[in-house]
């Protein structure tokens, strides 16, 4: 399995449980909805999947791996097999679209060549060719979203995480971002993407895990999907 | 390869770069101005020493008892005791007006230095490597002239050394107190722009871009700011060098320092801008590597 949460629970001080003995397997090339109201756990699952969050019991495995057993460079390490786009699109101010998607490569030390080429080819692929010197602020909101995509996949990730994509953008704009990531998925990376828009679940036939104050409930009836494993 | 972008505007922030710059420039030109100082006085005392190292200075007191031998003649005899001397290569007496002379400084009055009962000089010239020492030359010297006196200047060589030691310890020192406090300027300036990105930091890490990877950035960023400081610094050192030559050039002696010498203290000066941009590019990369140990 690429990933797998075995009765995984994490608590952040005395608050509530943000997950309860949460267990569920994500297989290679999978596609998964992660839904849930706000506050169901849905972030915290996806921090904890990079690393960002340790869990209070249990164990995420990531790769066959224990991830609470990995030191900092083997952590950084598998990051790099994990592409992660966030709902406010975290692009850096100051830097172009392309320097902004190009992140990740130069993390990899590839050439500029490869880097200018590769990552150009990429916006073009997702319909920037003609802003890749647009500073973020000169983009739409639609746009800044299209090069976090661009950034959390210019590196052939082989897990997508993907954290309420399109709760910053239209509807049209998010139907077209998750045809996108369909097309990712179905290149072979897999995706786990946390939505609370119903409504995209429904028109995308994928199996779907749904938290609910932290634990994992049942398959709902009400989505139509293939369910998860 | 580091992004030549990354964390620039940061350092711009709040003057940060400026700061640097400044920290960078302040410590350079302090230390190029110790360095070139230690190293000019060791070469021009080292010069003036090997000078003064191979030269006697032999001393004929005046004859008091006018029946005694006459003083040119102590003169002619001791001149020729030291001809005839192995070791010695040149002997040269020195003429009542030179003697006038050096005292000139001390006693204006040309009268007066006529009236002083001033001993008659010998100026002579010891081989390189002979073992010859003065209390030998000067107990040859006794067999005709009995109250001669010779002088290898030892007294003032090993003050001189002395002094120059202890001028050679306090650059040393200020150089290496320079270089602390640019290493812990930094490390600040470093903090301050990594508060600044925390955020941009924190998405690096969660790329996979490994502590070291996010601090050469840093580092990249410490080296482009640090070359151009470490010029100005250097600049500025060396015209208040050349300031401070001219305003002493009637007390030092520029020319006793040789060319090999003027080329290793070139060396030497040009050494610190250079270890100054290695010094903040070092500390960059070892400050925050240390600060990202506190990042997830």
């Amino acid at each position: 399995m690429l990933l797998s949460f075995d009765q995984v629970s994490l608590h952040y001080g005395q608050s509530r449980p943000a997950l309860v003995d949460v267990s569920f397997s994500l297989p290679e090339g999978g596609f998964y909805f992660l839904t849930g109201p706000s506050g169901a756990g849905k972030s915290s699952l996806l921090r904890m999947i990079y690393g960002a969050v340790r869990p209070t019991a249990g164990s995420v495995y990531i790769f066959g791996r224990d991830i609470a057993g990995l030191d900092r460079n083997e952590l950084a390490a598998v990051r790099r097999q994990i592409g992660v786009i966030f709902q406010d699109f975290r692009l850096i101010p100051y830097l172009s679209a392309l320097e902004n998607a190009a992140l990740p490569l130069r993390l990899l030390d590839k050439s500029e060549d490869y880097v200018v080429r590769h990552t150009t080819e990429l916006l073009e692929w997702v319909g920037l060719g003609d802003k890749l010197h647009a500073l973020p602020a000169a983009l739409s909101g639609g746009e800044q979203q299209r090069v976090a995509i661009a950034r959390a996949v210019v590196n052939k990730p082989r897990l997508l995480l993907a954290d309420e994509p399109t709760g910053n953008i239209d509807d049209r704009n998010a139907v077209k971002l998750l045809h996108l990531i369909m097309e990712l998925n179905k290149a072979g990376t897999a995706v786990l993407l946390a939505t609370h828009q119903h409504h995209l679940v429904d028109s995308f036939k994928k199996p779907e895990l749904r938290l609910d104050g932290g634990y994992l409930a049942p398959p709902d009836p009400r989505f139509r999907g293939e369910k998860a494993a | 390869m580091p992004s030549p972008l990354l964390f620039a505007p940061a350092f711009r922030h709040q003057k940060l770069g400026w700061l640097f710059v400044a920290i960078v420039a302040i410590m350079v030109y302090i230390a190029t101005f110790a360095m070139a100082a230690e190293a000019a006085l060791s070469s021009v005392s080292l010069s003036r020493n090997e000078g003064l190292a191979n030269h006697l200075t032999i001393e004929i007191p005046p004859v008091e008892d006018e029946s005694s031998t006459p003083q040119t003649e102590r003169i002619k005899q001791a001149v020729a005791v030291l001809r005839a001397t192995p070791g010695i290569t040149n002997v040269r007496p020195l003429p009542e007006d030179e003697t006038d002379r050096l005292m000139s400084p001390w006693i204006s009055d040309p009268d007066l230095i006529k009236k002083l009962p001033l001993p008659s000089l010998i100026d002579a010239e010891r081989a390189t490597g002979s073992p010859l020492t003065a209390s030998a030359l000067e107990d040859r010297l006794h067999n005709v002239v009995s109250d001669a006196r010779v002088d290898d200047h030892a007294a003032w060589l090993a003050d001189l050394a002395q002094l120059v030691r202890s001028l050679a310890a306090l650059a040393f020192l200020t150089i290496a107190l320079t270089g602390f406090a640019l290493v812990i300027a930094i490390g600040l300036i470093c903090r301050a722009v990594m508060a600044t990105e925390r955020e941009t930091i924190e998405l690096l890490h969660v790329m996979g871009a490994p502590d070291v990877s996010i601090a050469r950035h840093f580092q990249f960023q410490a080296r482009r700011l640090a070359g151009p400081a470490a010029l100005i610094g250097f600049l500025l050192a060396v015209a208040s060098l050349g300031f401070l030559l001219f305003l002493l050039r009637h007390v030092v002696d520029i020319s006793a320092l040789q060319l090999m010498r003027w080329v290793g203290l070139a060396i030497l000066v040009i050494a610190v801008p250079a270890a100054a941009m290695l010094a903040a590019s070092l500390s960059a990369r070892f400050s925050v590597l240390r600060l990202l140990q506190s990042f997830s």
